[in-house]
Order: C-alpha cells, then structure tokens, then sequence
C-alpha cells in the first residue's frame, strides 16, 4: 500500500481549499469516510487532506460522581463520549483514526493560533495514536494558493509546543473553575429547593457579569440634578447659525433666566476669529476588536456575528486571519498585489489606482502586534458568488479600511468666532475639510459633518436672534452594549481575542442580562451577590489577569503548565470549602433569585382594568390551561383575565399594541412564524380585521 | 427583616441595593433646593417623574412619599 502524508484541517472548507491548493491540477478527489468528506491531492506524493469540526477532544472528570464537587481529577476525552449534542463526533474521530493508518507522514494545517493548534495535537495523540511527536506544522494567514503552497513546502520541523501548552492550560484552568463553581451553585440551589436549574459562572463570565453589575446598579441608583442650558441663534449674512454659550452648564435657574434676559435679541460684537487646521491621520489596520466595534457602531452586529462572518470570508479565502490581535501590516503580504487585485471590482478601480500610483506605499500601524498572524486584510481575491449583506458589508469595510491606512492625512480647519453680548461670551463653531487625504478611501463609513460658516472679521456686529433657557439634568452612565463591553473586557484583560465574545454570549444565555443596552437582570445580581460573599476571588478581574500573565507566560516557555495547574486547585479549595460550608443560605438566595427570575418573565406588562396590579401569564393547576390574569386577583382587587392559545410558546414582548396600547405576547407554534398577539378583545385592528 | 420596598434581606430600612440609592435620594437635595428651590416633597415627586431617575431610587422616592418622607 501506498503511504501519504496526511493533512490535519480545522474545518471542511479549510480543507478543500487547501487541497486544491496543494493539488497539481487544483482538482482534488473529494471522498468520504463513514460520512466525513476529505480530500486526495496529488503533488511530490499522495496528500490526503482531513477537516475536524472543530474541537474533537474536550476534558471530563476523571472518577468520581456527577453531582460533587470539588473535582481536580481530569482526563481529555472524544467531545462524543462527554457531550450528549455531539455524538456525531465519532464519526470524525474514527476517520482520523482510519485514515492515520497507512499515512507516514503528518501535518497540522490548523489555523495558526492557541485553538488550532491545540486541535491539531489532540488529533494527532489521541486518534492518530500518538503522533503529535512527528507531526510538522503549516502556518498561514490567508488561504490563497500562493501562501498555503509556501506554508506546504516550508512548514515548521515541529507543532508549535508552546502554544499547545498554552491552550491546554487555558481549557483546563477553565474546566477547573466552571466545573467546580458552577457545580457548586446548581446543587446549592437544587438540595435547598429539589429542583434543578442551570446556574454557571466561570473564570472570566464572572469578572465580566461583576463589572456589568456594579455599572447597573450605579445607573438604578441614579438620581439627576438640575442644570440650565443657554440655546442661541444668530444671524450672519441672511443666514443663521447656533450659538453656544460660554458655559455648558448653568447650576440655579435663576442665574439662567438672568443670561436669557441680558441677551435675548441683543447684538454683540466679534471680538476674536480663532482658525485652525488638524491634521487627521489615518486609521489603523483592524484587529479582531476594532472590527468588531466598527461593524456594531456602523451595523449593529454584535461581536459574534462579526466575527462568524469574517470566519466566512477567511475561509472563501476573501480576507486574512480574523482572529488577531496585531495592528500591523508587514510589507510580506504583498500590498501592490492585493491593490492590482481589488482594482478588477469596479468599486475599488479608483480608488486602488490611485494608491498604485504612489511611490511608496507605507501604511499606517497600531501598537499591537501578533506573533502568529498580521492585521486583518483583504487578500485580492474577489468572491465568486454574490455574498449575502452582511458578508457584502464586512468585505467592503475590510477592503476600504486597508486601503484607508496607506492614505494620506487629512486637513480640516476649524473656526471659533468669539461673541461678546452684554458682557456675556457666545461663541460659533465651523469645520470643512481641506484635504480628504484618507477619509477619500473610508468614505462611506468617516463620521465627519462639515458646518459652513459666513466669514466673519473682528469687530463685526452680530445680532443674536433667539436665546432660550433649556432645563437639562444630569444623565447616569450609559449601559454597556456588546461592542462596548468586549472592548472593556480588553482593557482589563479579561478573556481573549477568540472567547470574549462567546462569553457575552453565555451571559445572555444563562439569563444574566437581557437587552443591546446591557441589563444585568435580578438573577444576575443575585449570583454576583452570592459569589462576592462566599468566593469574591472567582468575580475579581485581577485574578483573571493573573492567570492570562501565566498563559501568556507559558506560550513563552516561562513558566510550566503544571505549576500553574497546580496554583489554580490551590486557590479553588478553599474557596469551594468555603461554599460548602454555607450552602443551605446559597442555595436559599438562588432558589429565590431564580423564582423571581422565572415570575419577572412571566409578567406581560400593567393591568389596563385596575391600573396598580401586573398582567400575568399564569398556569392553571385545576384545569392545566394557561390564560392571562392580574395579580391583584390574589388579593381580591381585581378580577381582570384573558384567555391565551394553549398551543405552542407564550412569551412577553415588552411592547404593546399600535392600536390599542396594550401590552402583547408572543406566540411560537411549531412551523408556522411567531406572531405577536394582543388579547385586547376590544382592540380596534381586531374589528377593523373582522369587518374586511 | 425584610427591605421595604422590595423582599430582600434589609440592612436596617432598606436593602444594600435600595440603601444606596437611599442614600442618593438625600444627598442630591441640597443641589436640588438650591437650583430650583423645590420643597422635599416636591423633590420626590419630581424624582419619581423624572427619566433618568434610576429605578431603585425611584422606588426609594415613592416609599418616602407614602410614609411622608
């Protein structure tokens, strides 16, 4: 029998495109095993390119019963034999096994970073049968032909052991602190209550829920203060334009009403014209969290999604590595190849043989960098298929951002007239662009207005047309959103580039928080409150960003993996001793934090009839039907109930109706859309619906 | 003894979390007197109206209103 060498992928379309890479003729056989495509492509020898889907390996418990804690015994094992969704992962892990068998040689084309890597070695030791030793590695950053063949013919001797290690620790530290602490908040509230209730937190889920907290509760203590604010027009030259006042804030109202008096239709002399022109750099390139935050200020995609989507455009082999954290662009990947490329959409051609015509091309860089790949880029390839929006769109703003970066600065002037009215200073505002430079390439998405100002000269008069008092008040600090919070996790430290995300998604998974304007609901407060009591080390950010410093640490070869293994069960032991001690009040407190999260969704809005009482969706016990009643009722103030579908899922929308004002539900029923209801029998769109 | 407002544990009136926001209510209105001159019961009504009043300061401001302050 023939041998091979046999290529390790993370995901199936990695794996086709990589073997039409490395294929002579681009024509790879596509083949299947026991259901698991992989592919056959010939160059100096037989190549046989395997994809996994993802993680194949995970850690379990080692010994022991399912619901104790604490747990420090652990084990890596097939994702099949642990969890009860992946049973389809047999099938991977036997292909691999089989497909190993007559291969001599082997490579881990895994994507070059701590997941990958990590990926790669359990094959290659667990259903390879141990030969993670052999193994060599490609690294990559785009999946073009040209870089994946260099990565082929000049693949490193070895796995990148380091990483590997890194990654290890990462996934053990956090099974050790998820298993253990979750483990203890379930059986806390299921031994006081007898019920079971999913109830987690982990190593950075809780620094991340305890900072949304401590900002929730500082906004749901607010109170505002009163201020005044001068609003003023004037008029230059026919035209009008806004005056400010010389102070944003006006603390008594009285001394307000004192502006408005001394200067309403007044005119006022010009007595300076300040002019100023800023030079505005560039941008810098993407990285994985300045994409991010752009693609949610600009679309409103949440960090996950962003994300999902550059994966999809990396692998269409559309755009580099998203998942870094490096603000560079080395001179290596080419940036008249990629421009020469992006000229063929038409979109581009402008722009990029404008950029083409330069010297020199230097782009502007960020401070951080990234040993394992570059910024994010476009690679010059155009899609072969029409994307879909959201795809269109994430492209477009990769392109147009890489090409932004070689731009050059931009010139903007600024006006300020100074104004003296009746002893009182005003002042008016302008700004244009001199010069596009940069903002020419990232146009659609600069956030930049220009505001023309009549010209004016020193000792001009000036009449102001309208000076009005406005009472203003203090606002509390605005809630986090997903972007503004994945950026906050990166200042303290918290996470990595390549969890955060999935993170904030658990957060709302779990019922933590709700909303786009973060909400941390009572459930949430009630576990922080439970583990600020009986383990505070498990909600503190520095903790976390010890640990990350250790991994950091480890993927530089300077410290052990099992040094810090065993640090990590020493500060979990007492902390779970601790909460053992105190389980009957932990349990107490989370049973009834999830009770009141459980009745706080059940509640549809104010009742219309009395006015003081809720709208509920209650169960019945005698005739096990549900139907909406108010609360009062228990209290034999009111009497108000409503009957619901009992078919499918009722869910409270929060909103109410456009015709009749009151509250609505939502109702699922198994294949059909969910529709929202409003049980007002009166409402006026239900008659007007009746009578067409 | 349970917080009046709402049934969790009280330190003495009020729970940790409407304590705070207790707190607040009393020390924004001194500001609040000499901006606008508005009497204390004036001042709650105005908080319980107000937007940006955050809720447990709202509820803190009716409470005092139903107990006269």
């Amino acid at each position: 029998m023939r041998k091979y060498t046999l290529i390790i992928t993370e995901k199936p379309d990695a794996a086709k495109r990589i073997a039409e890479a490395l294929d002579r003729q681009g024509k790879p056989k596509n083949l299947k095993e026991n259901g698991v495509p992989y592919f056959i492509a010939q160059r100096d020898r037989e190549l046989v390119v395997v994809p996994a889907i993802g993680h194949l390996y995970t850690i379990v418990q080692e010994g022991g019963k399912r619901n104790q804690y604490p747990v420090f015994n652990f084990k890596w094992t097939p994702r099949h034999l642990a969890e009860r969704k992946a049973k389809g992962i047999r099938n991977w892990v036997e292909a691999f096994s089989k497909l190993s068998h007559d291969a001599d040689e082997f490579v881990s084309a895994c994507d070059y970073d701590i997941e990958g890597s990590l990926i790669g070695y359990c094959i290659l030791k667990y259903a390879c049968g141990g030969k993670e030793t052999s193994a060599k590695r490609m690294k990559f950053s785009t999946l073009m032909k040209s870089e994946l063949e260099k990565a082929y013919e000049e693949p490193l001797p070895s796995l990148d052991f380091a990483l590997i290690e890194a990654g290890r620790t990462r996934h053990e530290v956090d099974w050790l602190y998820g298993i253990n602490l979750s483990r203890a908040l379930t059986l806390a509230a299921r031994r006081w209550s007898g019920r079971y209730s999913t109830l987690s937190t982990g190593r950075v889920q809780g620094p991340a829920l305890q900072f949304l907290a401590k900002r929730e509760k500082t906004i749901r203590s607010f109170v505002p203060t009163p201020y005044w604010q001068i609003n003023a027009e004037a008029e230059i030259l026919n035209s009008v334009v806004e005056a400010e006042y010389e102070r944003k804030r006006i603390e008594t109202r009285a001394e307000a009403d004192a502006v408005v008096h001394a200067c309403a239709g007044k005119t006022g002399e010009v007595i300076k014209v300040n002019i100023k022109t800023v030079h505005q750099k560039p941008p810098i390139p993407f990285d994985v969290g300045t994409l991010q935050r752009e693609a949610y200020s600009l679309f409103g995609y949440a960090p996950r999604r962003t994300l999902a989507i550059a994966q999809r455009l990396y692998l269409d082999a559309l755009i580099s590595y998203p998942r870094t954290s490096s603000q560079k662009l080395p001179p290596i990947i080419g940036y008249k190849e990629i421009l020469s490329a992006l000229k063929r959409k038409r979109a581009y051609t402008k722009l990029a043989s404008k950029l083409l015509e330069k010297k020199t091309l230097k782009p502007r860089e960020g401070a951080k960098e990234d040993p394992a790949h570059p910024a994010v880029y476009p690679t010059g390839n155009l899609p072969k298929k029409p994307l879909g929006i959201p795809e269109k769109r994430i492209w477009d703003l990769i392109v147009r951002r890489f090409m932004a970066v070689f731009g050059e600065e931009a010139l903007k002037e600024s006006l300020k007239v100074h104004l003296d009215v009746n002893g009182h200073s005003f002042f008016l505002r302008g700004r244009r662009i001199l010069k596009e430079g940069w903002m020419e390439y990232y146009k659609p998405y600069v956030r930049a207005e220009e505001v023309l100002l009549p010209r004016t000269e020193e000792g001009d008069k000036i009449r102001l047309r309208r000076v009005t008092r406005e009472d203003k008040f203090t606002c509390p600090q605005s809630r986090y959103n997903p972007a503004s919070l994945l950026k906050k996790m990166e200042e303290l430290g918290i996470g990595t580039k390549a969890t955060r995300a999935e993170i904030i998604q658990t957060l709302y998974n779990r019922g933590y928080v709700r909303d786009e304007r973060i909400v941390v609901t009572e459930l949430g407060f009630d576990v922080i409150d439970v583990l600020g009591k009986y383990a505070p080390m498990v909600t503190s950010a520095k903790l976390t960003q010890e640990l990350e410093a250790k991994m950091e640490q480890i993927q530089n070869n300077r410290v052990k993996r099992e040094t810090v293994l065993e640090e990590v069960v020493e500060q979990l032991k007492p902390q779970l001793e601790q909460f053992k001690q105190n389980e009957e009040p932990i349990g107490e407190a989370l049973t009834k934090a999830t009770q009141r999260a459980q009745a706080q969704e059940r509640i549809v809005g104010k009742c219309p009839n009395c006015g003081t009482g809720n709208l509920t969706i209650i169960y019945s016990r005698k005739t096990r039907k549900r139907f909406i009643g108010c609360s009062n009722y228990f209290k034999g103030l009111c009497t108000t109930s409503f009957p619901l579908p009992q078919r499918g899922t009722v869910k409270p929308t929060g909103n109410n109706c456009r015709a009749c004002g009151w509250p609505q539900v939502l109702v699922w029923t198994r294949g059909r859309r969910p529709w929202n209801l409003c049980f007002n029998p009166d409402c006026p769109l239900k008659s007007r619906r009746k009578k067409t | 003894m349970k917080c009046i407002v709402c049934d969790r544990e009280a330190l003495e009136k009020y729970c940790e979390f409407h304590e705070e926001a207790y707190l607040n209510v009393v020390q924004k209105f001194e500001g609040w007197k000499r901006a606008t001159g508005v009497s204390w019961k004036q001042y709650l009504k105005e908080l319980v109206e107000n937007a940006y009043t955050g809720c447990w300061a709202k509820e803190v401001a009716e409470s005092l209103l139903k107990t006269d302050g």
